[in-house]
């Protein structure tokens, strides 16, 4: 095959990896306590409190646990497995430290999220098996240095690399050129495509495409007829092309949105405190948003009922803010429409449309309300002295009267894709493989190599659209400009102030 | 399984190549000797660093130590006793 053909671009282009960690938040767990080896092991929140399954170890598999399961129902399932609390920074270090082992083989890495990550290896126009020989290398270092296992694709891009790396876990390696990525997923279910989540599947059925192949074939008017501009992607994507680029960490993007989302401890349809958890997360988000110097447009609200049937409305400000009262008034009137008083399981503030604070600024000198940012640099300092904890904006406390603990998660801590995400194309569907709601994404804090870091998640693929509705679970991009002032986290005791 | 304790110990230390290792450490009057390292990592509370690490005793058991340099002080964060 051609490397143009295999690149879907007329110039060569080197091989792509995306290293996967397998079960990566419960290895780690493994790895620092050595006597779990073997063992079932379930990484969620706090095991005591109700929330969902972050992490399974292979051991806790066959059992039928996975990632995004409530924990009720993994312990029904999985009695015996040894459940931990899990701790995002652990698993952020061991990311870096794996990050440092790619670049031993390259320097183009991109942090894609915490346990996962693109590179471009070998030379210009080289062949697959020098880059599967490769790609075998960095999978057997993993394993002598950190006793973990990876499971790497190899295609010749993106898309390939990504799809070829679920091929085989744990501890796979599979390449596959064009060719054989069509030979292998054209038979499959088009959700196996990636990017196309259960409603895009869905809709893909009602038209007859019910297969990679067949959505690889289908008629192009027709596809952008139904899904806009992402149909003709989706066309793209089921024939194996890509022409995503490679963003090495180092060269930095700024974030697309951030947020916070939280379960609550028990379903909660009291008014007082389901508004002061909207003002705690409204709060958070803009406390981010002012950390890394950047404004929003956009604020998402995200509800998840009882009966785990979940919700997101958006809504554009008139102009960009960093301010959490302007933040929690939107997420408020859109929790005001959306709400029809039933238990309310999960809440999330999410925004979008970021713009650097610097920029958004301009033409407004004198619409700024000067107490209130004073008030709010104030506030900056104290936290970044004492923590985020120390001071709340008044009215959450009611939420943390009425609920008991405040949310745990600060600056950085952002849900999104982590083990396991993915996403529906066209709808915008995250179907991310679990995070316990609330849980701070540790790709928020994840590669922070200077000059520039953290990162959260890396770009969303070409399939989707930035800003829609919970596009984000939100975090700091790891390869955003950064510093290297090391994330923060709300800890058990402040948490129980 | 894991308690969580956040029991302020005793700490005996060593610099190796510019990074601190405990070597051993006192809890619930016995002294407990590392075995090995087997996790490293940070945490920023405020403008404090927190040190962590996961450590192997003599035994089947393992620990986390947190380093909190505002004390400065030792805390055994959590035990796996078994």
């Amino acid at each position: 095959m051609s490397d143009a053909a295999r690149s879907g671009r007329d110039t060569p282009r080197r091989w792509i990896l995306l290293a996967d960690m397998d079960a990566f938040f419960a290895s780690v767990e493994q790895s620092c306590h050595p006597h779990l080896r073997g063992q079932a092991v379930i990484v969620c929140g706090d095991p005591s409190r109700r929330g969902v399954v972050t992490a399974a170890s292979y051991e806790a598999r066959p059992t039928g646990v996975h990632a995004g399961m409530p924990l009720a129902e993994a312990k029904r399932l999985c009695p015996h497995a040894h459940y931990v609390e899990g701790d995002p920074e652990k698993y952020v270090a061991m990311s870096l430290r794996l990050l440092e082992h790619y670049l031993t083989f390259t320097p183009d890495v991109e942090p894609f999220s915490v346990d996962e990550a693109f590179l471009a290896v070998g030379r210009v126009g080289g062949t697959i098996d020098e880059a599967r020989a490769i790609a075998a290398g960095i999978q057997r270092g993993v394993l002598d240095k950190f006793e973990l296992t990876a499971s790497i694709g190899v295609g010749p891009n993106k898309l390939i690399a990504k799809m070829a790396s679920g091929v085989s876990k744990p501890f796979g390696l599979t390449a596959f050129d064009q060719a054989a990525f069509q030979a292998h997923f054209w038979p499959l279910d088009v959700q196996q495509l990636w990017g196309v989540g259960q409603q895009t599947s869905a809709r893909l059925k009602g038209l007859g495409l019910a297969t990679v192949g067949a959505l690889a074939n289908a008629d192009r008017r027709r596809l952008e007829a139904m899904f806009g501009v992402i149909g003709p992607h989706l066309i793209d994507s089921a024939q194996g092309i890509d022409h995503t680029p490679l963003i090495p960490y180092h060269e930095g993007v700024d974030p697309k949105s951030m947020g916070h989302e939280v379960t609550l401890p028990e379903d909660c349809r009291d008014t007082l405190a389901l508004e002061g958890t909207l003002l705690r997360l409204s709060d958070q988000v803009a406390r981010r948003l002012r950390s890394e110097g950047f404004r929003a447009r956009t604020v998402t609200l995200k509800l998840r009922d009882h009966r785990f049937e979940t919700r997101l409305r958006q809504r554009s400000l008139g102009r960009a803010t960093d301010d959490h009262a302007q933040v929690y008034e939107v997420a408020r009137a859109l929790w005001r429409e959306l709400w029809k008083g039933e238990p309310l399981r999960l809440l999330g503030v999410s925004v979008s449309g970021l713009v650097p604070a610097d920029d958004s600024q301009q033409g407004e000198l004198f619409a700024v309300d000067d107490r209130a940012t004073r008030l709010r640099e104030a506030m900056d300092k104290v936290r970044d002295k004492l923590g985020e904890a120390v001071i709340v904006p008044a009215g959450s406390l009611s939420y943390r009267r009425a609920l008991g603990h405040v949310p745990f998660g600060a600056v950085s801590p952002r849900t999104g894709r982590g083990e396991g995400a993915k996403r529906d194309a066209a709808t915008g569907d995250d179907r991310r493989g679990g995070k316990p709601e609330g849980w701070p994404d540790p790709t928020a804090r994840a590669p922070r190599f200077a000059p520039r870091a953290e990162s959260d998640r890396g770009p969303k693929h070409p399939t989707q659209r930035d800003g829609e509705p919970g596009s984000d679970g939100a975090g700091p991009d790891p390869r955003r400009r950064g510093d290297a002032t090391p994330p923060r986290r709300v800890t058990r005791r402040d948490r129980d102030l | 399984m894991f308690e969580t304790l956040n029991d302020p110990v005793d700490v005996l230390t060593a610099f190796v190549d510019g990074r601190v290792r405990p070597l051993r450490f006192r809890w619930q009057g016995r002294v407990v000797r590392v075995k090995r390292v087997t996790g490293e990592w940070t945490r920023r509370e405020g403008n404090a660093l927190m040190k962590y690490f996961a450590v192997e005793g003599g035994g089947a058991e393992t620990y986390e130590l947190c380093y909190d340099p505002r004390g400065p002080r030792w805390v055994l964060s959590r035990a796996w006793t078994g």
